[in-house]
């Protein structure tokens, strides 16, 4: 059943976000999984996926993320609060270390998340994902009535009111796994719709948007879909983090770049390249999600090889780049050979043309790569942005073009950057990419101008660069203490401001 | 000029010692760290104290005679006051100034002379350059005094004030680049939240903040009586660094003239740098006949000498036109070795080794951006009618 009530008529609050997971024995069971080919995954560790994908997400946007996980014992083994990157790992070694055992209190559960993000007056504020595979069995303070004049159990709390009082803007998202025809072999699909009904009946008696969802995973490729609907990169071995860049090493950047803003007939890479206005705007939309769009993930590995749970956080894609960052490239060409028909092409074609390259394949990395560019033109504009930036690097590394390559480093770096930062803060600095881009357009008519022409031109290209180092003026004086990341891509754009003349 | 008075005041004093001028007209010299300022300064005082001879290249017409003039009436020539924070942790931020004066008497030894003005600045000494030794907690205001008569104009000439703030061309740079900081008023302080506008400001040591904001509001005040500008810009920089910072420097000087309507003169400093530029000094110092006819406006525009690209182009005709505001200068023209050149009185080249030899410097063009700027600054009170 899908019941969400179509767009609600006003955003509801996505920047709070608080996972129910259910860690009841029953979650120990394998979920068949006929399309997958591979062996069967047991339902905690698809469950464990979707929770890994979700604190991806929220390192990502910077929302405010808890964790509620139950048995009979309701639990919150993280707190409501912002995920930061560099704790991703430690909460994911305690995601890995969570056993389930017990029985299911999922009502009990959905109080204790609607008690996260009870803010007084105004109710419940932010989003509720329930994952489970089980029935109510063990719950001892809510309950829900079988139809909406039913009678609760004796000394329960009518569970559908305490999640929605009024005034609230909540969202409930239920993610049951198994088929729940017979007891105890999944969820309890019955009672879950008599929930997002009642939830959905007050809802409009109090006035609010119904934001309501149960979505059935019957096999462990359904849930898997989800992960695998990713376009992630991993650094190359030479490059080295913009952050580290003597301050002199950042100018030569910048002129490099520059030279690609300036020379597109040598760097024709940069004209496919969108504008990185709407990349920025995007990232910020990073809560968990179930819609089609392409999320972009870039890892860096660190000097102790692949980062951790590639495989757990994105499925086949993550084995290929496992295999790829650890050097085995023919079974990362194997893998990624498998993937066809599940990964999206512009992914599986972006890291075929890599392991290519890698193998000094050139001619099947260009083939691979151009229908990559092909593919990546068919993808939303919001999804677009950053995946053709990923794939002008490729492309430039391929021609040995630095310069191309250096710009679009720095811009994908910054945004990577900023990610956790200020949604404000990255737009901004984003915007000042585009408008930086641009100029190529002014410049490039300083040089096609002829002699009565030139004059009129340089003017234009000049007051161009003037509006551009305006913002940049107001971006430095507004953004002083968002700290080194800005301050770099600021001093990398007056850099590139100054080489454009 | 070669004797030098050094005097100590602390700030307030009133005490003054250069004759006070009427209606003097004031000209400010800008420019990047070590774009050539005290040089410029320092040799163009020795041209109007000691009639130093002047090189054109391209070689003009009528020999070379400007309507500049030493002014007889003042005995300082070039007046230096240092500003020096002797307290970075006094919050009542104590600044002490210590002027200099260059007076328009010939010195004894006339050869020391040219080697301290045209020494390196490694190399140069305590006399030639300011006794302390870090950029950061002073900065030095140039004043220098001469007569301009406006050619077939009014009789007698008008009294004229070249002006810079030395040792802070990372603050003259700054100021310009940022027009967030200008100054509408002599009487307004640059504060320090608008200077944040600087990239990494608040990342710096508190007494170089105060200092510079400081040195912003002194140079903002003091550009904000000036009756021109003279852009001295630096060819070839090897630090990309610099390179921006000169272009972004340049940008701010064409925004901020433009806004106010101020006559604005580049000089294309240290040409001798330029290989085809050089090639025509040697010549012409090597032969005395020799009639240069290098080409400037195409030089720097077809052939890239300023390094400004389309830069000047823009400008043409918006305040600048760069067949006559545009100049390139060697106020001490080097051998290419550290040292400077010298001219025998025979006009060859005078040796610098062996036997000592009386020689002078060779400057180019030195005069030529100040003849302009004045020009214009009576071109421009004519058309207002003052």
């Amino acid at each position: 059943m899908q019941n969400d009530g179509g767009n609600p008529p006003f955003a509801p609050m996505r920047e709070r976000n608080v996972l129910l997971l259910d860690l009841s024995k029953s979650m120990l069971a394998p979920l068949p999984d006929p399309q997958g080919g591979g062996p069967e995954r047991q339902k905690i560790e698809v469950a464990r996926t979707a929770v890994f994908r979700i604190l991806q997400d929220a390192a990502t946007s910077g929302t405010l993320f808890g964790l509620v996980t139950f048995t009979e014992t309701v639990r919150v083994p993280v707190p409501l609060g912002e995920i930061h990157r560099e704790n991703l790992p430690y909460i994911e070694n305690l995601i890995s270390l969570l056993t389930p055992s017990g029985r299911s209190a999922i009502w009990d559960a959905l109080g204790v998340g609607a008690d996260l993000l009870r803010m007084g007056t105004m109710g419940v504020q932010g989003n509720l994902v329930l994952v489970t595979d089980g029935w109510d069995n063990a719950s001892t303070r809510f309950d829900v009535r079988p139809e909406p004049k039913g009678k609760l159990a004796d000394g329960r709390v009518d569970l559908v009111p305490y999640l929605l009082p009024a005034n609230s803007r909540v969202t409930l998202r239920v993610i049951g796994i198994g088929s729940g025809d017979e007891r105890d072999k999944g969820v309890d699909t019955g009672r879950m719709n008599q929930v997002i009904g009642q939830m959905t009946q007050r809802a409009s008696e109090l006035g609010l948007a119904p934001a309501f969802s149960f979505q059935l995973v019957t096999t462990g490729s359904q849930l898997f879909a989800q992960m695998v609907n990713a376009f992630l990169d991993v650094g190359y071995d030479d490059d080295r983090p913009i952050e580290e860049l003597h301050p002199e090493e950042l100018a030569h950047h910048a002129a490099n770049a520059a030279r690609a803003l300036k020379e597109p007939q040598q760097h024709a890479t940069v004209s496919k390249i969108k504008n990185a206005q709407s990349a920025g705007r995007v990232a910020g939309n990073g809560s968990y999600s179930e819609a089609p769009d392409i999320e972009v993930d870039f890892l860096t590995s660190g000097p102790g090889g692949p980062p951790a749970y590639l495989k757990e956080r994105y499925g086949p894609l993550g084995e290929v780049v496992e295999a790829y960052i650890s050097g085995d490239t023919d079974r990362a060409l194997q893998l990624i050979e498998r993937t066809q028909g599940f990964l999206p092409p512009v992914t599986r074609l972006y890291w075929e043309a890599r392991i290519q390259f890698a193998r000094r394949a050139v001619v099947e990395a260009a083939r691979a790569l151009l229908q990559a560019w092909t593919e990546a033109e068919k993808l939303p504009p919001q999804t677009q942005a950053p995946i053709l930036r990923r794939l002008a690097v490729l492309q430039a590394r391929m021609q040995n073009d630095k310069e191309t390559e250096t710009l679009v480093r720095f811009i994908d770096e910054t945004e990577h950057h900023l990610a956790n930062g200020d949604p404000k803060t990255r737009e901004r600095v984003m915007d000042l990419f585009a408008k930086l881009m641009e100029l190529r357009g002014t410049y490039q008519l300083t040089r096609l101008a002829g002699e009565g022409d030139l004059q009129d031109a340089a003017v234009k290209h000049e007051a161009a660069v003037e509006e551009v180092f305006g913002m940049l003026q107001d971006a430095r004086l507004e953004l002083a203490t968002q700290g080194a990341s800005v301050e770099g891509a600021l001093d990398f754009i007056e850099i590139c401001l100054a080489e454009m003349r | 000029m070669p004797e030098v008075k050094v005097t100590t005041r602390r700030r307030g004093s009133p005490k003054k010692e250069t004759k006070p001028t009427v209606d003097t007209t004031r000209i400010a010299v800008v420019g990047i760290p070590a774009s050539g300022k005290t040089t410029y300064f320092r040799f163009l005082s020795g041209h109007f104290g000691l009639n130093l001879p002047i090189l054109y290249i391209p070689s003009r017409a009528d020999n070379g005679s400007l309507p500049l003039y030493g002014d007889l009436e003042n005995d300082v020539a070039l007046e230096e006051t240092t500003y020096e924070t002797t307290d970075p942790t006094d919050p009542e931020g104590s600044l002490e100034t210590t002027t200099r004066y260059y007076v328009n008497r010939p010195m004894e030894d006339r050869r020391k002379l040219w080697v301290e003005l045209s020494a390196g600045r490694d190399e140069q000494g305590i006399l030639t350059k300011y006794p302390l030794p870090t950029k950061f907690n002073q900065f030095v205001e140039m004043k220098m005094r001469f007569r301009y008569a406006a050619p077939g104009g009014e009789a007698g000439s008008r009294p004229m004030e070249l002006s810079t703030v030395d040792e802070a061309g990372g603050i003259i740079a700054d100021y310009f680049t940022y027009d967030r900081l200008w100054l509408t008023s002599a009487e307004e302080e640059v504060t320090e939240k608008s200077c944040r506008v600087i990239p990494h400001f608040d990342s710096w040591r508190p007494d170089r903040r105060d200092l510079w904001k400081r040195g912003l509001t002194l140079l903002g005040r003091f550009v904000c009586g000036a009756d021109a500008i003279i852009l001295l810009l630096s060819p070839g920089l090897p630090s990309l660094r610099d390179q921006a910072q000169q272009v972004n420097l340049a940008r701010g000087v064409f925004r901020y003239t433009h806004a106010r309507n101020l006559p604005l003169v580049i000089a294309i400093s240290k040409a001798d740098k330029l290989k085809e530029f050089y090639t025509e000094v040697e010549q012409s110092v090597r032969e005395r006949t020799f009639q240069s006819a290098f080409d400037p406006v195409d030089f720097l525009l077809r052939r890239d000498g300023a390094g400004m690209g389309t830069i000047l182009v823009a400008q043409e005709g918006r305040g600048i036109s760069t067949k006559e505001d545009v100049f390139l200068i060697s106020s001490a023209v080097s051998t290419g070795e550290g040292h400077p050149l010298f001219i025998g009185e025979t006009g060859d080249e005078a040796p610098t080794s062996g036997t000592a030899t009386m020689g002078v410097p060779v400057m180019v063009n030195t005069t030529l951006p100040l003849a302009r700027a004045c020009e214009r600054i009576l071109q421009r009170r004519a058309t207002k009618g003052s």
